[in-house]
């Protein structure tokens, strides 16, 4: 049995001494309404301390036009009363009764009409009629026909009448509580000690609360400090740099010849803006053009400045990475950068003209490139991906490179980012004298999988329902 | 990337073994599977590598990679005696030209097919579109020795490829597709380059069509491969890939006399390349021995020659190799990267996060506290949202894309905050109070730097509620800010405060401007305000 209400006591408290009762009487001692009183004894009901009963009672009434018959008789009836034996059917035609009467005259066959004059049918008349009207009747079929024509109205009536049970009785002669509920417990009744006193108002557990939505972070930042969380833990420093770069750090110093597709306008997004190249752009010139002092036989042609001095918003963050090396040449470093980078691709669910890259460097006097692939297994384990494997392949300034796949159960081997060691032709030129090993990643492809989107423009015009209902915490299961 | 088709029959024929023994490893060589189909699979190779862009030349080099045949493959050049000229005023047209006689080939469909997707790779991946080289492949029993590479008046005509009639040169630029396609290449130039015969019958308009006369057909015996670009090392490279494939086919090599020089004469170059640092590079031990043979492995001629030394050829199709750290890829591509050691490097070091990120994760943290919930808008956006719906004035360091992809994405956000009411828009039908936060970069002119917003939208946001946020977060942040009346036309007059820092304004709050609020169609009044963190103490100066 729930817990009672106040009401539904002090129903019942009525109740003991009334046994049994209708609501409004019941109403006018509870002071409160009789449907509120009615409310209280369902409730009462169904924790099965009283009895409701409800009655329906049938009421005829009289429409205006009916009230108007009771006084006069029936428009058939006054017509009767009208009709003398000279009377013609002219004379009858000015009655005010003619319209609706005569029709009922004639239907009830109480007239007959000759030629011009209306005779009474002896024996006949609208007693029974009139009868009905005055005391109208369920069981009457003439109440009926009344109904019909709109003199009568039938209205039901509920009528409750409302009973204690037995087990009301009983719960009743045990006593019941009647002090008043709180439904708050204010600074007064806790200081003074009241509290002790109160009957506060009980809550049902098992209705679902109102939403409540935490200020929270975004699901995408949440992996993205995930990430960083990892590259801190492995004792990496983090860069962090500007979204606008000159194609000198962008492109060249990362050997990245000046005809490249990839440095074409339907590729890169170019500014008007330019910056001068930093001190020492010689070297990379000399690079470009025929491999400076290394084994290189560069690329040959012409390398232009004004190529070099135009902005570019980044193609990625090696552009902020090579920079950090070119100003801290000595060994060791580890270092790594997490930003926006662009690309001018055509917007659809799985390409997007600006995305975050998170990527990494190591420069020490005797890493290998097994020591970079020892990195990444390491990185991806931590993340939550327990099987790894690398394929060759091809990056413009690295060598040699790599791409590396992880396995994600139900989907199969996913490639997560390309790594390699920078080309002599890259760090040469900046005077990096040690093997730098570098690799990146699309963090959004990682985003996608674990918050199982199908479109990556969701990560940055997200549903604020969606960000609400995607948890802090998600179980990683495999990485994803 | 490259897409190249193998077709099973002449893939097996060329590498001396079954189709799945080349599949399964021609991953290992860098590469990606794209489709297996009935009769031919579609591989994808990197484009550093357009000596595997056609089925001979993946043979080639999965023979080694499986040891059927390892070592440098020897291609023999006879002369053809046939003689080439080149007109000195093509020097600032399209100055190089590279030739070879292609004799006894025997073409079917398949055949046609490959040397054609060849061709096009190659005008993709090493001729950058035409621009740097171009290809020719003619029938040559069709024309008459010697060839002649003149600069020509546009005006003069002749039939190109897949055409009846004779066109001028001006025409073909403009009625041919391939002319259409590729006319910036000499359109600004007074004469075009041509080449033709002894007898003056045009074999090609390059780098735009060849001629009718000399097309290929399933009847060729004899192939004149002509050349042409502005680079002489990428010329040269298109002529030794296509000559080796033809070779690697069966087809016999004879160079073509330019400029009193026999060419191509599809020698290997050499290196001397140290055992030591490609150990250290790639974290294993190394014999000049083994070297050699992972080497030989990957087609090249390699023998030890000194206590650290390996003499390596080179051969003259791979276009890849321009320092001895590329030879170092192919030592470790032989070797197989799955058995490489990988262990993480053994020196200490101490992780640090950038100040910039601390400041924005306490931003964060701060927003959080308050019930902000963060959201991370594109950082390209256009001047209609930034500021003609917020009533402000275009800031100067505004930066526009020069090419912009849409209309929606023409500049760099200068501010988050006309974002974030981009997002109320987004979200008009969701629950209320929403209450949303970004952190993140900005630009002014070619400097980065981070600021942050936050927007409150409910029946009852007002001014108070936007002083009462923004005094929150700079205290959090440490922030000594004192505010004056602000005049920024976002904001409803009397209900906006400018936060000044040291004298200088470092951001903004107040209650939004009806007018803005219906620019953005937001039903419900806005409480928002932003601030640059480079006014939090201690940010870093970049």
């Amino acid at each position: 049995m729930a817990e009672l209400t106040q009401n539904e006591k002090r129903l019942l408290a009525i109740l003991e001494k009334e046994k049994k009762a209708d609501a409004p009487h019941l109403a006018g001692l509870l002071e409160a309404t009789p449907e509120a009183v009615v409310q209280w004894a369902h409730l009462a009901q169904d924790n099965g301390l009283a009895l409701v009963e409800r009655a329906v009672a049938k009421e005829f009434v009289y429409t205006d036009e009916g009230k108007a018959y009771v006084k006069n008789g029936l428009p058939e009836t006054q017509l009767l009363r009208f009709i003398l034996p000279e009377t013609t059917l002219a004379d009858l035609q000015k009655h005010e009764a003619f319209k609706i009467g005569f029709g009922q005259l004639r239907k009830k066959g109480l007239v007959k009409v000759e030629g011009t004059s209306v005779t009474k049918i002896a024996g006949i008349s609208t007693d029974a009629d009139e009868t009905s009207l005055k005391n109208p009747s369920d069981a009457d079929p003439r109440t009926k026909e009344l109904i019909k024509r709109g003199i009568l109205q039938e209205t039901e009536t509920v009528r409750y009448t409302i009973a204690i049970s037995p087990t009301g009785l009983a719960l009743v002669k045990q006593g019941l509580d009647l002090r008043g509920e709180a439904g708050t417990l204010t600074r007064d009744q806790i200081i003074s000690g009241e509290w002790k006193n109160l009957n506060l108002r009980k809550y049902d557990v098992s209705k679902l609360p109102k939403k409540a939505y935490p200020g929270k972070i975004h699901p995408y930042q949440r992996i993205i400090g995930e990430m960083r969380e990892i590259l801190l833990e492995m004792g990496f420093t983090e860069l962090y740099g500007g979204i606008v770069q000159q194609s000198f750090w962008n492109f060249d110093a990362l050997f990245q010849p000046q005809d490249h597709p990839a440095r074409e306008m339907q590729d890169t997004f170019y500014l008007k803006e330019t910056l001068p190249l930093p001190k020492g752009y010689e070297k990379v010139k000399a690079m470009h053009e025929c491999g400076g002092e290394t084994s290189s036989t560069g690329w040959g042609g012409i390398w232009k400045e004004e190529k070099a001095e135009q902005c570019v918003l980044r193609t990625h963050t090696t552009s902020v990475s090579i920079q950090y090396l070119a100003n801290n040449p000595n060994p060791p470093v580890k270092a790594f950068c997490v930003g926006r980078v662009y690309r001018r691709e055509t917007i659809d669910t799985t390409h997007l003209a600006e995305f975050e890259q998170l990527e990494g460097i190591v420069m020490d006097e005797d890493v290998s490139f097994g020591n970079l692939l020892g990195i990444l297994r390491e990185f991806y384990n931590r993340m939550g991906f327990e099987s790894v494997r690398f394929k060759p392949s091809f990056y413009p300034y690295t060598e040699p490179s790599l791409d590396a796949e992880v396995y994600v159960d139900g989907i199969g081997w996913i490639e997560m980012g390309g790594a390699g060691v920078f080309r002599e032709e890259v760090t040469a030129p900046l005077g990096i004298n040690y093997p730098v090993l570098a690799w990146g990643l699309g963090v959004s492809r990682i985003a996608m999988l674990r918050l199982g989107l199908k479109d990556l423009r969701y990560l940055h015009k997200s549903d604020v329902a969606f960000l609400r209902e995607t948890p802090s915490l998600r179980p990683n299961k495999g990485g994803i | 990337m490259a897409v190249i088709t193998l077709p099973y029959k002449y893939l097996e024929r060329l590498t001396r073994t079954d189709r799945k023994t080349i599949l399964d490893k021609v991953a290992f060589i860098g590469s990606d599977v794209e489709r297996i189909e009935e009769d031919h699979a579609d591989v994808e190779f990197f484009p550093d590598r357009p000596d595997l862009f056609s089925p001979e030349g993946v043979a080639r080099v999965m023979r080694g990679y499986l040891g059927i045949e390892t070592g440098l493959s020897s291609y023999p050049v006879k002369p053809s005696g046939i003689k080439f000229t080149i007109d000195p005023a093509l020097a600032n047209i399209r100055p190089v030209l590279g030739a070879a006689v292609i004799r006894g080939v025997s073409f079917d469909n398949e055949s046609i097919q490959s040397i054609m997707s060849l061709q096009e790779s190659l005008h993709w991946a090493v001729g950058r579109g035409r621009s740097k080289v171009a290809i020719g492949i003619h029938d040559m029993d069709t024309v008459k020795p010697p060839f002649h590479y003149i600069a020509s008046r546009p005006s003069r005509g002749f039939i190109p490829l897949d055409f009846k009639e004779k066109m001028t040169m001006t025409e073909i630029l403009e009625k041919h597709p391939k002319g259409r396609d590729y006319a910036k290449l000499v359109k600004d130039f007074p004469l075009y380059p041509l080449i033709v015969d002894d007898d003056d019958h045009v074999l090609s308009f390059p780098p735009i069509i060849n001629g009718e006369r000399t097309r290929v057909t399933l009847d060729t015996k004899n192939i004149l491969l002509d050349t042409t670009g502005t680079d002489k090392r990428a010329v040269a490279v298109a002529v030794n890939i296509i000559c080796t494939a033809m070779a690697e086919a069966g087809a016999k090599i004879e160079s073509v006399e330019i400029g009193g020089v026999q060419t191509p004469t599809l020698a290997p170059a050499e290196r001397m390349v140290s055992v030591h640092e490609c150990s250290r590079l790639l974290g294993i031990d190394l014999t000049t021995a083994s070297m050699a043979e992972l080497l030989r492995k990957m087609r090249f001629g390699a023998e030890p020659a000194g206590a650290d030394t390996v003499k390596v050829q080179v051969p003259c199709y791979r276009a890849d190799i321009m320092h001895d750290w590329d030879l170092f890829e192919d030592v470790a591509i032989a070797y197989g990267y799955d058995r490489l050691e990988s262990q993480p490097p053994k020196t200490f070091t101490v992780g640090k996060p950038h100040p910039v990120q601390v400041n924005a994760a306490l931003a964060r943290e701060a927003f959080c506290g308050l019930g902000y919930l963060e959201v991370m808008p594109f950082t390209l956006t256009n001047e209609d949202v930034l500021y003609r719906k917020m009533q402000r004035d275009e800031k100067k360091g505004v930066l526009h894309v020069m090419h912009p992809i849409s209309i929606e994405n023409t500049v760099v956000r200068t501010e988050l905050l006309p974002l974030l009411l981009e997002f109320l828009t987004l979200n008009r039908h969701r629950e209320l109070p929403q209450r949303l936060f970004t952190v993140g970069d900005v630009v002014d002119f070619c400097h980065t730097y981070q600021q942050a917003a936050g927007v409150s939208t409910h029946p009852d946001a007002d001014f108070s509620e936007a002083y009462a946020s923004a005094d929150a977060m700079l205290h959090e942040l440490s922030i000594d800010y004192t505010v004056k009346e602000s005049a920024d036309a976002a904001f409803i007059d009397g209900r906006r405060g400018d936060i000044i820092v040291d004298g200088k304004k470092i951001g903004v709050f107040g209650e939004i401007h009806p007018a803005v609020l219906n620019a953005f169609e937001i039903e419900h009044s806005v409480a928002a305000f932003e601030f640059d963190l480079r006014a939090v103490p201690g940010y870093p100066v970049l």
